[in-house]
C-alpha cells in the first residue's frame, strides 16, 4: 500500500512538531487509517479550556480521496453536526475540493481554524448558523455550556 | 504557391490587421473609461435593464447626442449592453469621462464599445459559422448572427478591406481543420480578388502556437479552458459531459461564441493546437444556439449572455433574463459558467444543462518562471548525484517521498509539478484521460497534445517580444513579424495536406498521425457501427507535425485502453469522438444515441482526483 508510507510519514512529523492545541495519536496502532485527534479549543473562543476529541479518518485510497474528521466530543457549532457523527464540514475535504498534496497537518489546522471562526454560511447545523448569524451572544453561552459540560476534563 | 510568395503576400496583409482597428482609435479609448465607471453601477443598471425592444426609444431619451447616422448600429451594440445584473461590474473598458458625463460617454462608446472584440471577430466569425459561399462584403452584413454583433459603421468600411478580414478569418481558423479546407478557396474566391491564395496561408504560422503543450510559452495569448464541471452537492444531477475545450484567440479581439452545436458550425475542434476563436458547441437542447461569448478584454476574460433563452449562470448567478443579452462579466479561474438549466429533470442527455468550469489567466504557468525552471534544474541534475543547485519542491505531493533520487520513473506536468510515475499514475489512467489535472495546482494538461519543438522560434520570439510593449496591441505588429520567418514549413506542408478531402478530418489524418488515433478509431467503430468516420475527433493527435510526439502519446493511452476495466476502457475514445464531432442535435441524429451512455458516465467526469 503506498498510502500507508505518506499516511506514516505524515503521522510522524505530526507527532514530531504538532501544530498549536492539536496532539495526535493512533487510535490502533496497528491501524494507520484511523486517528485520535484531541483539539484545545481556540483561545478568545467559546470553546476555549475545552479538549476535543476528534477522530481523522483515512480511506484507503489516501491521499487520492479526503479524510474524513468528526467529533466525538459533543459541539455547539454550525460546522458540526448536532448527532452522535459529529461531522465536520470542511470545505477542503470535499471530494471536489481535496487535492491529493493536501496535508493532514493543514486539515487539522484548517479545522481549528474553524472552531475560531465558525462558517455559519457553509453550516450543517442550519439552526446554530442562524442563532450564530442572529443572537451571537446566546450562540456563545450555549456553546461555552457545551464547552464546559462535555470538553472540559476534570 | 511557392513558400517565398505565400511569406511575401503574408507579411503586409498579416500586417495590415493589426492596423486595422487604427481608424478607430479614438474609439478605443473612448471605450476605456467606462471601465472606472462601475461605480455607476446602479445607474447604469437602471439604463440599459431595459429590454430591448424599447431601445430605440430609450436610447434617444438617454442619448440625445447619439448622431443619428450610428443609431442604428448603435442600438445593437447597445443590447449587449444591458442587463448589469450581479455584481461583477467590469465595463468593457473605458477612459477618463466622470460619472455625470456617463451618458456622453455611453453615447460615444456605444458607436464602438468595444471596438476590437466586436469587430474584429465578426469577420472571424464567418469563417467559422457561415458555409463559405456567404463570404462576401454584402453577405457579411446580411448574415451578421445577432444584433450584438452587428457592425457599426466604421466596421462596414473596413469590410471593404477584405483582405485584412480574409487573413484574419483564416488566422483564425485552426490550421488543420476542415474549417480552414472550406475556407481557403472560398476566401480566394469571394476576398475582393486581391488576396493571393498564398496569402491566405501564410498567417498559419501566426497560429503555430498551441494553447496546451508543455513548454514554456513566452508570449501570451489569451488562452481560455472549459472543462465538464459537476456540482458537488448531491442533490445535483450530472451535467452535460463534454470533453474540455481549449481556446487561444488568434488575436484579443476574438469573441469566442457558445452555443447549442450546429452542423453549420462545422467540425468542432476542441483544442485546437493552434489559435482559434472557433465557436464552441454544447449537445444539449437547454443550450441555446446563440448561447453566451467569451471574450479578453483589457487581460481579463468576460462572458455574457447573448439573448439565451434558459440562462447563462455564472456561479449560480443568472446573468440575464431569458432572450435578453447580458452586460459583460469578468470571469477568473476556476469560475463555473452554467449554460441552461435541465429541462425534464435533466434525464435525457439532450436535456442537461452545461456546467463549465473556466481555466484561463493561466498563461503565467505555461511561461518560464522561477518554478519550471527549477524543475528543470532537476531534471538535469536528475542522477548526477548532485542536486545541491536545486532550489525547487523536491518532494512529491503524493507519497511525500523525493523526487531527486535517480532512477526513479517520475512525470512532470505542463505546470512542471513533478511526481513519482508511480505515485501519480492512478490520476493518469481515468477515465478522463488524455486530459490530466495537477493534484497539486488543478491544471489541466492534454497529454495528448502535440510537442512543441519550436524552442528555436520561441527564443527568438522572446527577444523581440521582450523588447516590444507589454501592450497586446503594441505587440500585435511584432508578432507577426516575428511569425512571417516561420512560416514557411507550415505553408508548405499545408496545401498538401488539406487540399482536396473536405470534411472528414480523418482521411486527412497522415500516416504519422499514429496509433493512438488508430486505436481510438479502431473502439470507435467497434462501439457503433453506425457512427461512421464522422465520428474521428480531430484530435490533437491529427496534426501531421505530432511526428514526434506519437511516441510518447501512445504508450500511456494504450496503457489506459488496456488497463482499465472494459466501460473506461472504451471512454475515452467515445468520449473524444462525441463531443468534437456533436452533429446537429436533431434526435434522428445517428450519433444521438451515443449520448445515451452518459448517464451512467462516472459522476466523476472533472477532477481525475475523484475516481
Amino acid at each position: 500500500m503506498g498510502s500507508q508510507k505518506r499516511i506514516a510519514k505524515e503521522l510522524a512529523e505530526l507527532t514530531e512538531s504538532a501544530p498549536e492545541g492539536i496532539t495526535v495519536k493512533l487510535a490502533d496502532e496497528s491501524n494507520l487509517y484511523i486517528w485520535n485527534v484531541y483539539m484545545e479549543g481556540p483561545e478568545n473562543s467559546p470553546y476555549q479550556n475545552g479538549t476535543f476529541h476528534l477522530t481523522l479518518t483515512l480511506p484507503t485510497e489516501y491521499p487520492f480521496k479526503p479524510p474524513t474528521v468528526s467529533f466525538r466530543t459533543k459541539i455547539y457549532h454550525p460546522n458540526v453536526t448536532n448527532d452522535d457523527k459529529g461531522s465536520m464540514c470542511l470545505g477542503m475535504l470535499r471530494a471536489d475540493e481535496w487535492k491529493p498534496s493536501s496535508r493532514l497537518a493543514a486539515v487539522l489546522q484548517f479545522a481549528r481554524q474553524l472552531l475560531a471562526e465558525p462558517m455559519p454560511d457553509d453550516a450543517v447545523e442550519g439552526r446554530i448558523a442562524e442563532q450564530f448569524k442572529g443572537d451571537f451572544a446566546r450562540y456563545e453561552e450555549v456553546a461555552r455550556e457545551w464547552t464546559r459540560k462535555y470538553a472540559v476534563r476534570g | 504557391m511557392s513558400s517565398v510568395s505565400v511569406s511575401a503576400s503574408a507579411s503586409p496583409s498579416s500586417n495590415l490587421l493589426p492596423s486595422s482597428p487604427s481608424p478607430l482609435p479614438s474609439s478605443d479609448s473612448r471605450s476605456r473609461p467606462l471601465r472606472r465607471l462601475s461605480q455607476l453601477r446602479a445607474y447604469t443598471q437602471l439604463h440599459f435593464s431595459s429590454p430591448p425592444p424599447q431601445q430605440p426609444q430609450q436610447q434617444q431619451q438617454q442619448q440625445p447626442s447619439v448622431a443619428s447616422s450610428s443609431s442604428s448600429s448603435t442600438n445593437s451594440q447597445r443590447v449587449s449592453r444591458r442587463h448589469t445584473l450581479g455584481s461583477r461590474v467590469s465595463w468593457f473598458s473605458a477612459a477618463s469621462t466622470g460619472p455625470d458625463s456617463l451618458t456622453s460617454t455611453v453615447g460615444t462608446t456605444t458607436r464602438a464599445p468595444c471596438p476590437e472584440s466586436e469587430h474584429q471577430s465578426t469577420f472571424a466569425r464567418y469563417s467559422s459559422v457561415f458555409s463559405p459561399s456567404y463570404r462576401g462584403l454584402e453577405l457579411d452584413l446580411r448574415s451578421q448572427p445577432s444584433p450584438t454583433e452587428s457592425s457599426n459603421s466604421p466596421l462596414r468600411n473596413e469590410t471593404a478591406t477584405a483582405t485584412g478580414n480574409q487573413t484574419q478569418e483564416i488566422m483564425a481558423r485552426p490550421r488543420g481543420s476542415s474549417q480552414a479546407v472550406e475556407a481557403r478557396p472560398n476566401g480566394e474566391v469571394s476576398s475582393a480578388g486581391n488576396i493571393q491564395p498564398g496569402a491566405l496561408e501564410s498567417p498559419d504560422p501566426v497560429v503555430s502556437e498551441s494553447p496546451c503543450t508543455s513548454s514554456p510559452r513566452p508570449k501570451q495569448k489569451a488562452t481560455i479552458r472549459f472543462f465538464p464541471h459537476q456540482d458537488s452537492h448531491a442533490s445535483s444531477r450530472p451535467s452535460l459531459p463534454f470533453i474540455p475545450i481549449s481556446r487561444t484567440l488568434p488575436s484579443d479581439s476574438c469573441v469566442i461564441r457558445v452555443g447549442r452545436y450546429s452542423e453549420r458550425d462545422g467540425t468542432p475542434v476542441a483544442n485546437p493546437t493552434e489559435p482559434s476563436d472557433a465557436p464552441v458547441g454544447f449537445k444539449s437542447k437547454v443550450v441555446s444556439r446563440k448561447h453566451c461569448e467569451f471574450m479578453y478584454l483589457n487581460g481579463q476574460w468576460h462572458v455574457k449572455d447573448v439573448g439565451s433563452s434558459s440562462g447563462t449562470f455564472l456561479n449560480h448567478m443568472r446573468l440575464s433574463q431569458p432572450n435578453i443579452a447580458s452586460r459583460l462579466y469578468t470571469i477568473k479561474d476556476g469560475d463555473i459558467v452554467q449554460l441552461g438549466i435541465d429541462f425534464r429533470g435533466g434525464e435525457e442527455m439532450i436535456f442537461r444543462c452545461v456546467r463549465i468550469r473556466i481555466e484561463c489567466n493561466r498563461s503565467w504557468q505555461q511561461q518560464p518562471n522561477e518554478f519550471n525552471k527549477n524543475t528543470e534544474n532537476l531534471i538535469k541534475n536528475l542522477g548526477k548525484g548532485d542536486t545541491a543547485d536545486y532550489s525547487g519542491c523536491r518532494e512529491c505531493s503524493i507519497c511525500l517521498g523525493s523526487v531527486l533520487r535517480p532512477y526513479q520513473c517520475l512525470f512532470m506536468a505542463a505546470c512542471a509539478h513533478v511526481w513519482h510515475y508511480k505515485c501519480v499514475s492512478r490520476l493518469i489512467h481515468t477515465p478522463d484521460y488524455p486530459m490530466f489535472q495537477c493534484p497539486n495546482c488543478r491544471a489541466y494538461t492534454d497529454l495528448s497534445a502535440e510537442v512543441d519543438d519550436t524552442n528555436d522560434f520561441e527564443e527568438q520570439e522572446e527577444s523581440k517580444s521582450a523588447s516590444a510593449e507589454d501592450k497586446p496591441e503594441a505587440l500585435e505588429p511584432a508578432r507577426s513579424e516575428t511569425h512571417t520567418p516561420q512560416q514557411d514549413p507550415n505553408a508548405i506542408t499545408q496545401p498538401s495536406r488539406t487540399s482536396g478531402d473536405e470534411r472528414h478530418p480523418e482521411t486527412r489524418l497522415p500516416v504519422e498521425a499514429g496509433l493512438a488515433a488508430n486505436i481510438e478509431n479502431m473502439r470507435l467503430q467497434d462501439l457503433d457501427a453506425s457512427d461512421d468516420n464522422s465520428s474521428q475527433p480531430p484530435a490533437p493527435t491529427s496534426n501531421p507535425d505530432s511526428v514526434p510526439s506519437n511516441a510518447n502519446n501512445e504508450v500511456p493511452g494504450w496503457q489506459s485502453l488496456t488497463q482499465s476495466p472494459s466501460s473506461a476502457q472504451t471512454r475515452p475514445a467515445q468520449l473524444r469522438a462525441e463531443t468534437p464531432v456533436r452533429s446537429e442535435s436533431s434526435d434522428e441524429n445517428p450519433l444521438t444515441p451515443l449520448n445515451d451512455s452518459g448517464p451512467s458516465y462516472p459522476q466523476n467526469a472533472t477532477p481525475p482526483t475523484e475516481s
